[in-house]
């Protein structure tokens, strides 16, 4: 299931995050060598604060993390209208309705191909159920060029905000999708999911004895 | 309570103690406000026979460090080894995996692990005696919030510098300094070169070289030129490089 972490419950998913901030040090810098910080074996960004919403897909609130995704709000200083606003020549969708996804992040053990897509797929679906939970009618993303294509064909509404920019796997490029019930239908038909994937747990919840 | 402000209280209430002890007990509890159930702040030697001066707080569990001390595994353990080779924050996971460990320094992780012990982070600490120390922390059942990270970092290391001051007082007040002939006669005297050379080499009289190296060990209080080097390479006064030339 993939657990939707805030502000208000963010207390209950240490050692998820933690997992989520190693692996994106592993995945982010260790293999593709993407210029960003590190600390102690995890990377953490300017944008990583109180104010994203983390999607974490795992067994458990202590098992293994198998993909991860950042979620932030637009109407504060976000990636792309700090790192990436060439790629926008159309004009940069931001407001209170509006969502920035970030940081998609498979395991590092995770196969190539069909298992990858999935994973997408999932993900995708996650971050639509939950921008509907939050009221959220579009979602941006830059994609590079392997993630592109794929992002495309999942099923959600999608445009390119400008053209790409850069060569071969450096390729990147900004779109924006529409959130609406449609299109999370068209998405859970193609992957075959049956049923919500997104789990809100929250923060004051009795504990196990 | 953020953990921006947990940490800021912490700095503020250093500022405003003179007891070593107090600011003892108000560091692992402020770690232990974070999230971190053990906490070990100390030189590397051995935590039962604390070197005087040196920084010593460590709340891991009593049998353990008892175990540790008769095995003495302050000599092997690979989170110190590895703490006075990295320059910055690293988790044991990741590092010690990295590391090509002997059976008996294996032994060390695994025991401490049976006592919960696993899964640290260790913050290398520069300390101003000769003795390499570092801050080893535990997270308990709980985790702590990776965005707390850089909070944490501040109160270990302001924390240790804040105990290190209360317990050597004395210690800005008098430190040494070689006048640059003294730093010379003792480099040379370093890479092991005897008074008449050290002479021929600086165009001096070999007696002018050997009086400016007993005057350098007369400033370390110490009687024998090895010791002064030794002083002085610690003090930074003599860089490692210049001793193999």
């Amino acid at each position: 299931m993939i657990y939707i972490v805030s502000e208000e419950n963010r207390r209950r998913f240490h050692h998820l995050l933690t997992e989520m901030h190693r692996q994106r040090k592993q995945v982010f810098i260790d293999k593709l060598k993407w210029r960003l910080e590190e600390s102690a074996g995890l990377e953490i960004d300017s944008y990583d604060s109180h104010d994203a919403i983390y999607l974490i897909e795992a067994g458990t609130l202590t098992s293994d993390v198998s993909v991860s995704a950042r979620l932030l709000p637009t109407v504060r200083p976000h990636l792309l209208s700090q790192q990436f606003a060439d790629l926008c020549e159309e004009g940069l969708p931001a407001g209170p309705g509006v969502w920035e996804a970030t940081r998609f992040c498979p395991a590092p053990d995770t196969p190539a191909g069909a298992p990858r897509r999935q994973m997408l797929g999932r993900m995708i679906a996650g971050i639509m159920e939950t921008a509907l939970l939050f009221g959220i009618e579009q979602v941006t993303y830059v994609a590079d060029a392997a993630l592109a294509p794929m992002a495309l064909k999942v099923g959600w509404d999608v445009r390119a905000l400008g053209a790409p920019r850069g060569e071969g796997r450096n390729r990147i490029q900004a779109f924006v999708a529409s959130i609406d019930g449609a299109g999370l239908k068209r998405v859970r038909e193609a992957f075959a999911i049956t049923a919500p994937l997104t789990r809100f747990v929250p923060a004051d919840l009795a504990r196990a004895a | 309570m953020p953990a921006s402000k947990i940490a800021l209280d912490f700095l503020d209430f250093c500022e405003k103690q003179t007891s070593a002890q107090v600011i003892e007990d108000r560091f692992v509890s402020t770690l232990q406000a974070l999230g971190y159930e053990y906490v070990a702040c100390a030189s590397h030697v051995d935590p039962l026979r604390p070197r005087p001066g040196g920084v010593s707080v460590l709340n891991y569990p009593v049998p353990w460090v008892q175990h540790y001390s008769e095995a003495d595994f302050a000599r092997i353990d690979p989170v110190f080894l590895a703490a006075r080779i990295m320059s910055s924050p690293f988790n044991w996971v990741d590092c010690l995996a990295k590391m090509r460990l002997s059976r008996e320094q294996k032994r060390v992780l695994d025991e401490g692990a049976l006592y919960g012990l696993s899964k640290g982070l260790t913050i290398p600490l520069r300390s101003p005696d000769v003795i390499p120390a570092s801050c080893s922390l535990i997270a308990g059942s709980d985790g702590v919030d990776p965005l707390a990270m850089a909070h944490v970092l501040m109160i270990v290391i302001y924390g240790h510098g804040a105990m290190h001051r209360r317990l050597n007082p004395d210690a800005l007040a008098d430190p040494v300094v070689l006048p640059p002939r003294e730093r010379e006669c003792l480099t040379l005297a370093g890479c092991g070169k005897s008074d008449w050379v050290i002479g021929e080499v600086l165009g001096v009289n070999w007696r002018t070289a050997h009086n400016a190296i007993e005057r350098a060990k007369k400033r370390y209080g110490v009687s024998s030129r090895v010791q002064a080097v030794v002083r002085a390479v610690f003090d930074g006064q003599i860089m490692v490089d210049d001793l193999t030339g």
